[in-house]
């Protein structure tokens, strides 16, 4: 048990105890490993449920859409910002919300890790710089650095933006990362060339919308996929529906996606939809100045008209 | 190909571009026929869907204008 | 998106520009036209259900 879950157990039987909240929303351990899973804890006695480890990806902002109890709700990084999205989105109000920042080390990619064990992993422990997978007959340690979640990898708001409580110490976020190497090299393609890379990239993907559902900033009532009249998009494999999906709904993230890897972690066939968001934070970056859900007084950028707005694409 | 003429949709707003397009045809001033326009109410009303929907559609070219 | 960027064209003409709209329109087409039939994104008509 890492000193970070037993902060978290304090605070969280603190806060359900003096009824300042409703509810916890954490992790638990999952039923197989590097699987942690989204766990509500509502009475002060249950809080033992509550883990914190390098398998805790699944973004929980996910979880507050509409809800209407006061939440506690353990945020790293990415979900804190993704936390005040939901504010600024009048998703949830502050008054409801209770955060439990966790500074974060970035999470562990499961599959890199599978990929490198012989077997199936029965048994997974860590340290602060190592992971440790067990299986039948063989046990791996992985430097943590050379497993990470590739949007951890290149994570430059690791400790959560707004929190009312923290388990942990604040740590150094990283310097000089090259957040968008990938998107340079997709740029940098012609047209041509591009369309045959995102042919191949999205060519496995079999439309089961789990990055939809895994993402927090997904919560429409009906979702443009689901829409029939009219219909925007088919439902089947066809190369162009899936194209049209996934330019879709990544221009539905424009401005707001934190780039948490829920949408990449989530899909079964591992395609990296990231890099279709990442070129849109890239671009409200360099066009706007504006980073997803680092405040709470700020609009987002395309939220709020600015006389000095690029213009130079209209006639 | 050599009969192709391109075909492009233009989402003209009600109040500027639509404007201008009747007038211009009230002026009987001649532009180019390959535009099939589609007036929305502000160019607020536009979005990526109709991009693609258009281009899906098969449409060559879109034009959207405020 | 692998879509020439010559396809999509924006503007801003006031409803009293309707010399601005020909020229643009001129402008749009000639564009297009230069970059040939669309190709992708085309989707083929769904086969009529008898």
């Amino acid at each position: 048990m890492t000193s970070t879950t037993a902060i978290l157990r304090e605070i969280a039987a603190r806060l359900l105890s003096s009824g300042a909240v409703e509810m916890v929303i954490g992790f638990r351990q999952g039923t197989i490993p590097m699987m942690n899973e989204p766990c509500f804890v509502r009475k002060p006695d249950e809080v033992g449920h509550l883990v914190w480890d390098s398998h805790c990806g699944i973004n929980l902002a996910n979880y507050l859409t509409d809800r209407k109890e006061k939440i506690g709700i353990v945020a790293k990084g990415c979900d804190s910002r993704n936390v005040v999205t939901h504010i600024l989105e009048n998703k949830i109000r502050r008054e409801q919300l209770v955060v439990i920042g966790v500074p974060c080390r970035g999470m562990a990619d499961k599959r890199k890790i599978a990929m490198k064990c012989p077997g199936e992993i029965l048994r997974v422990s860590e340290t602060a710089t190592a992971i440790t997978a067990e299986g039948e007959g063989f046990s791996r340690t992985f430097e943590k650095a050379d497993v990470l979640q590739h949007n951890c990898s290149l994570c430059i708001h690791r400790n959560p933006v707004i929190y009312d409580e923290l388990a942990g110490d604040l740590v150094e976020e990283q310097q000089g990362v090259d957040r968008y190497a990938d998107v340079r090299a997709v740029e940098e393609m012609t047209p041509e060339r591009r369309w045959k890379y995102f042919e191949d990239l999205l060519a496995p993907c079999i439309r089961c919308y789990a990055c939809r559902n895994a993402c927090p900033l997904c919560y429409c009532p009906t979702c443009f996929v689901d829409e029939s009249r009219p219909q925007w998009v088919g439902k089947g494999q066809d190369p162009i529906d899936v194209r049209t999906f996934h330019f879709l709904r990544a221009y539905h993230c424009a401005g707001r996606c934190t780039d948490c890897g829920a949408c990449e972690r989530a899909c079964p066939v591992g395609i990296n939809m990231r890099l279709f968001t990442k070129k849109l934070e890239k671009d409200c970056r360099e066009l706007f100045d504006w980073e997803a859900g680092l405040s709470l007084e700020a609009r987002p950028a395309l939220d709020q008209y600015r006389p000095n707005d690029p213009n130079d694409f209209i006639r | 190909m050599s009969d192709w003429e391109p075909k492009i949709v233009a989402f003209l707003c009600n109040w500027c571009s639509y404007g201008a397009a009747d007038l211009a045809g009230v002026g009987r001033m001649e532009y180019p026929p390959h535009i099939r326009v589609i007036r929305i109410p502000c160019t607020g009303r536009m979005s990526p869907k109709f991009f693609l929907a258009a281009l899906r559609e098969g449409a060559d070219g879109v034009w959207v204008s405020g | 998106m692998g879509i020439e960027p010559g396809r999509l064209h924006f503007s801003w003409i006031s409803s009293a520009e309707s010399t601005k709209f020909v020229t643009v329109a001129t402008q749009v087409t000639e564009a297009v036209r230069a970059l040939g039939p669309n190709t992708r994104f085309i989707q083929p008509p769904l086969a009529e259900v008898a």
